[in-house]
């Protein structure tokens, strides 16, 4: 009876990771299709395993902000089948929004569905009190603050491109100097965001103390090799530059950003797999918890399996929806070089790994498009649709009541069809049931 | 679907670069018909007063589609009136060209001997000066690389700088010349005296334009 209750979590969690990975594809390796510095089968590849490192690695902090950030779980420690029957409802609730919304032909936040939904339970089952309201406060300020950031840091890492290679007098041989160590700054500060008191789920046994200085190391070290392995792939491209003029350089240069563009996708991927992954999984966290131990608990880490299944749906989502997505819209966003590609993808990386650590669950689509936005700016792009910041500054503003209404309906549904008795049943017989 | 797929409009720069070459070829058609009239060779004038024509249909094509692509929702690293302005600009340095080409067609005009020096350096630096602005001009999308800044816009606009006294010689020379088709005035017929101020003028018509373009586009570089 359990596992008939896990399955079906299990799967609406699935379900739900995948439409992010289907929906969500285009976040990171949008810019990098689109200036032609990857095929889409090879983007797929690439932003699959990105995304699944991404989840499981980095991806337990914001699962736990889904989990018990938003609605106080002792609140409902005496009826933890309420808070098991909501979360299901809650899963369900942005999975139905999400896939309304898609069908409308609208782009919607998943982060700001499943937390609309959390919240929406949580108010109806435990009254307002049960809600962190705190939290809920600094997670809506980071949707309004995490494109703003991607911004500055789009616009800032641009003109640091400008001002080493694109504004020389010789771009090519100054774009083979500074990718190497674009790439190290790029990998390092992915490596310790990821690193720095993150890995806390795959180090549950705490065999390894994980210092400051070490993280800084490992961080160097990878940065390294990042930086060698774009190295070896641009230093061909040095020959190609001899007697040209600086025209001609300029509309040749663009190609040595190639491997940069790629590698920058590739920690925007994981930057996502890492915030995203819990909203699929946050609520599933909740309800395997619940069912395995019979009651509440706050309980330190996000099981490895649950974390495996997300990253699991995301790579199924990407890998089948994903790929008519990328068509679809492959020919709209042509318009990106891999020099711009590059830095909106460093941006937005460093922004949403950033809100990782915190915790904070935000839209990795209105960061990367206000990381575009920040590059724009910098003179960086011919054209740039800059009535999008209105779908920023407002999508939440409907998201957040919808996916809380459906969550709210499904949840007095529910307890109306007597599913939350049902649920009650089977936790009080799991601690029985689940063999150690 | 997804936010970023309705981000990006099309660049006009690679449009705008494609209008001045358009331009450019237009352009170099003057030195041929000049020497066609010289020579009297009407067939030929003919045939180029058609290709200029065309050319000149053709960058207005260009210039159609730059102003179709351009719907006031998208930001560009450049003002939108100070591009717009250009690209008027650089289609007059075009029509100025077919103006000529059509006053050399409608009447069958003689050079008298004496002037036809002087045409033709003044006709010569007319062209160099509306060369070295599409020439400039056809590096747009170099500059929109750079984002319109560093070596490159430093380059274009240093090319682009010497125009304004290039523009003042070509006035200087179409006065001298002026007035030495008057000294000749009474050995020639008043229709051919209107025809050569009527070439004068198209070809002054060129230079102008061509100064005014180079003023826009470093407006544009420059100011952003």
């Amino acid at each position: 009876m359990v596992w008939i209750v896990l399955l079906f979590t299990a799967a609406a969690g699935l379900y739900m990771a995948w439409t992010i990975g289907a929906n969500d594809v285009a976040n990171s390796m949008g810019p990098v299709v689109g200036s032609r510095s990857v095929t889409i089968a090879q983007a797929i590849v690439v932003a699959g395993l990105c995304e699944f490192a991404g989840a499981v690695v980095a991806g337990s902090d914001v699962t736990n902000t889904i989990r018990k950030g938003i609605v106080e779980p002792s609140a409902l420690a005496a009826t933890p089948e309420v808070l098991c029957l909501g979360m299901i409802c809650a899963l369900l609730a942005a999975a139905v929004w999400l896939h309304a919304a898609t069908w409308w032909g609208m782009p919607v936040s998943t982060s700001h569905s499943i937390v609309g939904a959390v919240a929406g339970f949580g108010v109806v089952a435990a009254g307002a009190g049960s809600v962190y309201w705190g939290k809920l406060g600094q997670i809506v300020l980071s949707w309004f603050i995490s494109p703003v950031v991607g911004l500055v840091l789009g616009f800032a890492i641009f003109r640091i491109i400008i001002r080493t290679v694109l504004g020389r007098a010789e771009p090519m041989a100054a774009a083979v100097r500074v990718t190497p160590v674009l790439a190290f700054v790029a990998a390092l500060i992915v490596t310790l965001a990821t690193i720095y008191k993150g890995l806390k789920n795959l180090m549950a046994q705490g065999r390894m103390e994980m210092t400051g200085g070490r993280a800084l190391a490992i961080a160097a070290l990878v940065g390294a090799v990042a930086a060698l392995v774009s190295r070896l792939l641009v230093r061909r491209s040095l020959r190609r530059c001899e007697g040209l003029s600086l025209a001609e350089q300029l509309l040749k240069v663009e190609g040595i950003f190639v491997p940069l563009a790629v590698i920058s996708a590739c920690s925007v991927a994981f930057a996502h797999g890492a915030n995203d992954v819990a909203n699929a999984i946050g609520p599933l966290a909740a309800v395997a918890d619940i069912v395995a131990t019979g009651s509440v608990k706050m309980s330190v880490h996000v099981p490895l399996w649950v974390l495996v299944l997300g990253g699991v749906g995301i790579v199924l989502g990407l890998g089948t929806f994903g790929y008519r997505v990328m068509r679809t819209i492959g020919s709209a966003i042509t318009e990106i070089t891999p020099s711009r590609a590059v830095a909106a993808n460093i941006a937005a990386a460093t922004t949403v790994l950033a809100c990782t650590r915190l915790s904070l669950p935000v839209s990795t689509s209105h960061t990367i498009v206000g990381a575009v936005l920040g590059v724009g700016f910098a003179r960086g792009i011919g054209a740039v649709n800059r009535a999008i910041t209105r779908n920023i500054f407002g999508s939440w503003l409907l998201t957040v009541p919808a996916a809380a209404g459906v969550a709210i309906a499904l949840f007095l549904l529910g307890r109306l069809l007597g599913a939350d008795l049902l649920l009650a049943q089977v936790i009080h017989a799991a601690p029985a049931a689940a063999a150690p | 679907m997804s936010l970023i797929s309705e981000l990006f409009g099309k660049s006009p720069f690679g449009p705008l670069a494609q209008h001045a070459k358009k331009v450019h070829e237009c352009v170099s058609l003057v030195r041929p018909l000049l020497d066609a009239c010289v020579a009297e060779d009407y067939q030929e004038i003919h045939r180029l007063q058609d290709q200029v024509s065309k050319l000149e249909y053709e960058a207005d094509q260009v210039k159609q589609a730059i102003r179709e692509q351009l719907p006031r929702r998208y930001f560009l690293p450049v003002s939108r009136d100070d591009l717009e302005r250009f690209l008027h600009c650089q289609d007059s340095i075009a029509d100025g060209a077919e103006d000529f080409a059509v006053i050399l067609l409608i009447r069958n005009t003689k050079i008298h001997p004496a002037l036809v020096d002087e045409f033709t350096a003044f006709a010569g630096h007319v062209v160099g000066i509306s060369q070295t602005l599409t020439a400039a001009a056809e590096e747009l999308e170099a500059l929109a690389e750079s984002s319109f800044g560093g070596a490159e816009a430093e380059a274009v606009l240093d090319r682009i700088g010497g125009l304004g006294e290039a523009e003042w010689q070509a006035d200087r020379m179409q006065r001298k010349l002026s007035q030495h088709i008057y000294r000749l005035e009474s050995e020639l017929d008043v229709l051919s005296i209107l025809f050569y101020e009527k070439m004068l003028l198209a070809l002054g018509a060129i230079a102008n334009a061509a100064d005014k373009t180079g003023d826009m586009l470093r407006t544009m570089i420059v100011k952003g």
